[in-house]
């Protein structure tokens, strides 16, 4: 196909502490800028939601300016513009969204409101060498932990089990803590894996029963637990062990999806994809059971803006409308509702 | 010739005009506090129709209630970029006042949670810069005060009259401190319990809760319990639970190493956003008289004494009743 054809997209994010603009033409990335908040929340112990905002209104003009450039090209060349619209922070999304709205009906282009979570697994998309087919997405990350079946990232996904308490990556935060480790838990967990026994601790794998919901909070009461009774415990043998049981439940489960739908490839997105015990166990399994494993670049697991783009650039090529004038920022949306209305 | 947008959300209108050489020629406003984002795009795409482009935008900066103000900033902001216009951003209160003519006057915007965002005015001049005031302090002021929203008229003649305002008038602080170094702070757990117990016999060392009590508190329903840790042992615990539409502060103990680290304001902080996310009217504590540690914490984040309750502590030990409203 010619490339100038397919739809020159740029996407907003703001859904919690990055500002982020990417820019899309069909497929291909042009450019993906992020300024994140980060380090104005480290010293409150977690994302502070007005100052985040604080921090989107003030970034985002130049965060634009800068993807424009990279891309090279201009607004009035962008065919469509794209925002994430939930869920996230309700007054950090109303800067994504208010931005986007400006910009589109200053232009008098069409804006798309695209659901923060699928976006997540869209950028998947993002190879153009493979092929979109159906899917079983795991996006996993500190703010989520969800199983969802993609169908057509546009028109067809939805939510197969997520969560019941605690993210995946809050449980590696919560347990670095535990282990007297760096923040951000995930990474630090990582390396102090690698020298440690994985099957030295038989901890929980909680609701493995129970269809594809996961629940992290047992694993954490476990995990502290035996921090308490065993004080001189082998840190690097708890690390790995509570890795291997977060690592199993996530893979074991989003394997069990994809038996149950009949579906042979499976979306590993989200910051906690980054994990080097959850890549090599996915490869081994996927490639015992035959199927397609589809793991992002890093770069594209965390929020971004490339994100939106790919996903509002597939919705316009399905021929998907724009959304309303003034679409409504959602905080708590459901996957199930890939565009807005 | 020149034609300008005006924009303001700083108040629960959303307001937009079209202002062609000094001439108002449309406008457009919603009066919906919590729908800026979805009205102004609409109301703007609305009032586009009627002429053939706009040279500048003019945008409210403020002080109104942050999530709104920002939805007009961040569109406005956009759609100059989108154009390659320029834009100019105007005090709210400052183009409120252009209405005005008595010889002193105040202007306010309701900044929610019983606040006042205003400003003073006094010939022609402002008196002070712009402050935020209680609910109960406007009915001391003897000169009029008012509330009416600015038009796209005032907005867009400040702004091509005076310098540009480039960032938001925040006035209020976010509601977040720096969490005191080192201390970790959590919901409760049953292994708690022990140490809370411990740490209550020393501090209130007359009338401590005993296991049981903590326990019954444990398994009780509409309570916020946490604790607050620093290298993995319990320094302080905090308690609220919610009764009918008020929450009461049941308890807020800090050993005494570790007062005066910002703890107890962390501990008072998380109680307040507890308790809003429960949607009740108001929050009551009951605190002993000389306290002097723990009221100017209280009054600092808006709790007023409303009674005094003589002996409740025992015998001569009377306990000042606090009430925090919170709609
Ligand atoms: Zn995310």
């Amino acid at each position: 196909m010619n490339q100038s054809s397919e739809p020159l997209v740029l996407g907003i994010e703001t859904s919690c502490d990055e500002t982020a603009v990417g820019i899309v033409r069909g497929r291909h990335l042009l450019a993906n800028v992020i300024a994140s908040s980060v380090e104005e929340h480290a010293r409150f112990g977690g994302v502070v939601p007005e100052i985040a905002s604080r921090a989107h209104l003030e970034a985002m003009p130049a965060v634009i300016q800068e993807a424009l450039k990279i891309a090279k090209v201009s607004l009035n060349d962008i065919d469509a513009f794209g925002v994430s619209a939930g869920p996230g922070l309700i007054g950090a999304l109303l800067v994504g969204t208010s931005a986007a709205s400006g910009l589109a009906v200053g232009l008098d282009k069409p804006l798309f409101g695209v659901n923060h979570l699928s976006s997540h697994l869209a950028v998947d998309a993002l190879d153009e060498t493979k092929p979109l087919r159906p899917a079983v997405g795991l996006l996993v990350s500190g703010g989520h932990s969800s199983i969802i079946q993609v169908n057509d990232f546009a028109t067809d996904i939805r939510v197969m089990g997520a969560t019941i308490d605690d993210a995946a990556g809050e449980a590696f935060d919560k347990i670095a803590r535990l282990l007297e480790l760096d923040f951000p838990g995930g990474p630090a967990i990582d390396r102090l894996a690698v020298d440690g026994n994985s099957h030295a601790i038989d901890f929980p794998r909680g609701l493995q029963d129970s269809d594809y919901n996961f629940s992290f909070s047992g694993l954490k009461t476990a995990v502290s637990r035996y921090l308490q009774k065993t004080p001189d415990a082998h840190r690097a043998d708890v690390a790995a062990s509570f890795q291997e049981a977060v690592v199993d439940v996530l893979l074991s489960k989003a394997i069990a999806a994809c038996a149950a739908t009949g579906i042979d490839s499976l979306i590993i997105a989200g910051g906690v994809a980054a994990n080097s015990r959850l890549r090599a166990l996915a490869a081994e399994r996927t490639a015992i059971l035959g199927i397609e494993l589809r793991t992002p670049p890093l770069a594209l697991c965390t929020d971004n803006g490339a994100m939106v783009a790919v996903m509002t650039s597939l919705a316009v090529s399905a021929g998907i409308k724009p959304s309303q004038t003034g679409l409504e920022a959602l905080s708590t949306a459901s996957v199930n509702q890939p565009i807005w209305a | 010739m020149t034609t300008i947008l005006a924009i303001d959300t700083s108040t629960d209108r959303t307001s937009v005009g079209i202002i062609k050489d000094g001439v108002l020629i449309a406008e457009q406003f919603h009066d919906d506090p919590l729908a800026h984002g979805e009205v102004l795009p609409r109301l703007v795409s609305g009032i586009l129709a009627q002429v053939a482009r706009i040279d500048s935008v003019a945008i409210a900066m403020g002080p109104g209630p942050f999530t709104g103000l920002r939805v007009g900033i961040a569109f406005g902001e956009a759609f100059a970029l989108a154009r390659g216009i320029p834009w100019a951003g105007v005090s709210t209160l400052a183009a409120m006042a252009v209405a005005h003519k008595e010889p002193e006057f105040i202007v306010a915007i309701d900044a929610r949670r019983r606040e006042f965002f205003c400003s003073h005015y006094k010939n022609g001049e402002l008196v002070a810069a712009p402050r935020i005031i209680q609910r109960e302090e406007v009915a001391d002021f003897d000169i009029p005060i008012f509330y009416e929203p600015a038009t796209p008229l005032a907005i867009a003649t400040l702004a091509s009259t005076s310098g540009s305002i480039t960032s938001p008038i925040y006035i209020r602080k976010p509601d977040a401190y720096p969490a005191p170094k080192g201390v970790k702070f959590r919901l409760w757990t049953q292994l708690d319990l022990v140490d809370i117990c411990a740490i209550e016999r020393s501090v209130y060392v007359d009338d401590p809760w005993s296991m049981a009590q903590f326990k019954e508190e444990y398994a009780g329903k509409n309570r916020q319990y946490l604790v607050a840790e620093y290298e993995g042992k319990v320094i302080g615990y905090s308690g609220v639970m919610q009764v009918g539409d008020v929450c009461d502060i049941l308890t807020l103990t800090v050993i005494p190493g570790f007062r005066r680290r910002g703890i107890a304001r962390e501990f008072l902080k998380r109680m307040i956003d507890w308790s809003r996310n429960q949607k009740v009217a108001a929050m009551m504590l009951e605190m002993r008289l000389g306290n002097e540690e723990a009221e100017p914490l209280y009054l600092a984040q808006g709790f007023r004494k409303i009674s005094e309750r003589n002996d409740y502590y025992g015998p001569g030990l009377t306990a000042v009743v606090m009430r925090k409203e919170l709609r």
